[in-house]
């Protein structure tokens, strides 16, 4: 089942009076259980082609489809409620909100969302088990970590059971250790919970973890492995 | 977790910043409102002691005389018109007054003065100077005598302070020497016995008696029971001249007329300008005095007297003295704008810092799908919250001094002092209790809250997500 499709996607730039092509006629699709990593240089398109999946941004051309939503048919208002309903966003840094617990940071999109306190509750505490951090509910983001930090954003990501969860650099910022914990929790989670996760990286590491590599130059796919690895 | 919740969390990530925000919004408010509330309690005292010692709410003239203010321009009342004008409802009573202006002489010294005569019978229906008896005066000989009695120490430095201070009842007089309730018994007595201060108010169908203000007896040298000379021009320019028993001291409260004031018997007035049944106005005393209902009285009255006679209100009869407390008032106002444009920059400084500082975080927010409106709704919220903490500590700073400064009136001594009564004015700076003035300070801060949170408002609505992660 198809949970993403981009048809022949265009993404240019005016900003200066250089035109940039940030992504330039791509076309993909993402499974449902898809565990795909973004590759390519800096400057290729990735963060602009993830913005674009996710609805931050509205293409120059082409098309792209989530869960039966047309992007391009939703006016601004709309699109905040569907990335609410159906994206999960994990961040390179800054992704939690300061003042809330890590239990409160989770739960936050499922009271976005008003789940009753008591799902929400025990969905929170299920996560916070998942990603290792039972013991830390009411740890504010400062007493964190920042790879203990990276797990709640991917808890919250994950809780109100979004279609997709699109991460951009999550380890980018982490030691090798902190990465290697959170790449394991986020193929757990891919199991366990069938949640398709759709990333960016620079990180080898994290290549070598992916089942799908999708690599970009120049904002075009230049190639899509599919490798049939499972650790 | 409820919004609002975050609204409050978020008010106190940075507790230094919203504490010294608020403490600006504070000290904003607390000055305007004090300062606020002392000038228009003086211009209050100012305006009631004018009305109560000297031009009454309402008089009876002659349309002629209220730009050119002489016997010329009197008047002889008509019974009949007076007494239709007693049937208002809102009028207490109407009582005739001459005034006119003579040189008074007692000893060797000799003063110009503004001589009143006015019925002692009903001259309280309509103004207060009986009220304003001299009862106890602290001279030279009486500070003396005080002193070598046993006092304590703060009361002596007091009495020296206060030396030549008239008072008109123990009150006064244990309020502003600072007596306490406990020392008052035992020194009460003391002051009655050296301080006393002897004299009567004048006494209908006697005659050839004066009543004088306080500093007219300071500076003539005079007691109750001295003569003084008057000498003037009286009616159609005879000549006017006559000798009177100083019978009384009164302490008038604006140091001008103080130092002026000579009040004879209606009839002894009469006799000295040797214009007989003339009044050169009528006080009218009046029942309720508000705003509303004394233009509502002096409407009346005005169909009553047609043209032949006016009746003017006590604005009118005081343009001066209003005219100098507006230029004063708006010198204030423009004192207070610039404090308020003060925090107006401080609370912005603080909005801008704040949005730059967590434009990342709007980011975030707005991708994990919060909507706009709701994030305005938020930060707008902490904003107000901080603002009102200010308000609210403000405005319950300021009542213990103003409610204070309105019991206990501040009074200046010394050079202070000096200097307001060369100004014309009462030494002394009462408060005006909360009232309209509080609330539109209030206000005025909410409006320079309001566009500082509009201003964040229209920042997160332009917010652009991508930009504002990238950042
Ligand atoms: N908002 C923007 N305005 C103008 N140009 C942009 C904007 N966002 C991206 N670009 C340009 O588009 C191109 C692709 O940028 P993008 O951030 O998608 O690359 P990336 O592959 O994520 O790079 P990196 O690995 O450094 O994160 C770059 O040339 C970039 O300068
Ligand atoms: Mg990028």
């Amino acid at each position: 089942m198809k949970v993403v499709e981009i048809n022949d996607v265009y993404k240019t730039y005016h900003d200066t009076e250089v035109e940039v092509r940030a992504v330039s006629g791509v076309t993909l699709g993402f499974e449902k259980g898809d565990f795909a990593v973004i590759v390519g240089p800096s400057g290729s398109g990735k963060t602009t082609l993830l913005n674009l999946i996710g609805g931050l941004d509205q293409p120059t051309a082409g098309e792209i489809l989530v869960a039966g939503h047309r992007l391009s048919e939703l006016k601004p208002s709309e699109l905040i409620d569907f990335r609410m309903e159906h994206v999960g966003f994990v961040f390179q840094s800054y992704n939690l909100i300061p003042v809330l617990t890590a239990a409160e940071n989770v739960g936050f999109i499922m009271s976005l969302q008003k789940w009753p306190k008591e799902k929400r509750i025990a969905r929170t505490g299920e996560l916070l088990d998942a990603v290792g951090l039972s013991d830390r509910h009411n740890s504010r983001p400062s007493q964190l970590s920042g790879g203990q930090q990276q797990r709640v954003a991917v808890a919250r990501a994950l809780a109100p059971r979004p279609e997709f969860i699109l991460a951009d650099e999550p380890t980018a910022n982490l030691d090798s250790k902190s990465a290697e914990t959170l790449l394991d929790i986020m193929e757990k989670l891919n199991r366990e919970e069938e949640m398709t996760f759709i990333f960016s990286t620079h990180d080898v590491r994290v290549m070598k973890r992916a089942r799908r590599v999708i690599t970009l130059e120049d904002g075009k796919v230049v190639s899509d492995v599919r490798t049939n690895h499972t650790s | 977790m409820k919004d609002r919740q975050l609204a409050w969390r978020n008010l106190w990530r940075n507790r230094k910043r919203t504490l010294i925000t608020a403490a600006s919004v504070f000290f904003a408010v607390f000055f305007a409102l004090v300062m606020r509330s002392f000038q228009l309690g003086t211009y209050d005292k100012m305006y009631s002691d004018v009305i109560q010692s000297y031009s009454g709410y309402l008089q009876l003239q002659n349309p002629a005389y209220l730009d050119e203010p002489t016997l010329d321009n009197g008047f002889t009342a008509d019974p009949d018109l007076v007494s239709r004008i007693e049937q208002d409802p809102n009028v207490e009573a109407v009582v005739p007054r001459m005034e006119s202006f003579a040189l008074a002489a007692a000893g060797n010294r000799t003063q110009g003065v503004m001589v009143i005569g006015m019925d002692p019978g009903n001259d309280n229906k309509a103004l207060n100077i009986r009220n304003r008896m001299v009862r106890f005066k602290l001279t030279p000989m009486a500070v003396e005598a005080l002193k070598s009695e046993n006092l304590p120490g703060r009361l002596s430095k007091n009495l020296d302070l206060f030396t030549g201070e008239a008072f008109t009842d123990t009150d006064d007089l244990v309020t502003i020497l600072g007596i306490s309730e406990r020392d008052s018994s035992a020194i009460l007595p003391l002051v009655r016995k050296h301080a006393s201060f002897p004299g009567e108010y004048l006494m209908g169908g006697e005659t050839g008696f004066a009543v004088i203000g306080n500093g007219l007896s300071d500076y003539l040298g005079t007691v109750p029971g001295d003569t003084l000379v008057l000498m003037g021009q009286g009616w159609h320019g005879t000549s006017a001249a006559g000798l009177y028993v100083i019978r009384g001291v009164v302490n008038m409260p604006n140091p001008e007329l103080d130092n002026r004031f000579v009040c004879l018997t209606l009839d002894d007035a009469r006799l000295l300008y040797g214009a007989p049944g003339m009044v050169t106005s009528s006080i009218i005393g009046i029942r309720d005095a508000s705003e509303k209902e004394l233009a509502a009285t002096q409407a009346r009255l005005s169909a009553i007297t047609g043209k032949e006679l006016s009746v003017r209100n006590w604005k009118e009869m005081n343009a001066l003295l209003l005219n100098q407390m507006e230029a004063d008032n708006r010198s204030g106002a423009i004192m207070i704008g610039i404090l308020y444009l003060v925090i107006a920059f401080g609370v912005f400084g603080t909005v801008l810092m704040m949005m730059a500082e967590r434009r990342r975080e709007f980011g975030m927010l707005v991708s994990i799908g919060m909507r706009k409106g709701r994030l305005a709704a938020m930060v707008g919220l902490e904003m107000l919250l901080m603002g009102v903490i200010g308000i609210i500590a403000g405005v319950i700073a300021s009542l213990p001094i103003v409610f204070l400064g309105h019991a206990k009136p501040l009074r200046f001594t010394g050079e202070m002092a000096r200097m307001y009564e060369d100004y014309g004015f009462d030494p002394v700076m009462p408060t005006l209790l909360p009232d309209t003035f509080y609330l539109w300070q209030v206000v005025v801060v909410l409006l320079i809250l309001a566009v500082a949170i509009a201003f964040s408002v229209r920042k997160i609505f332009k917010l652009n997500v991508i930009n504002a992660l990238r950042a």
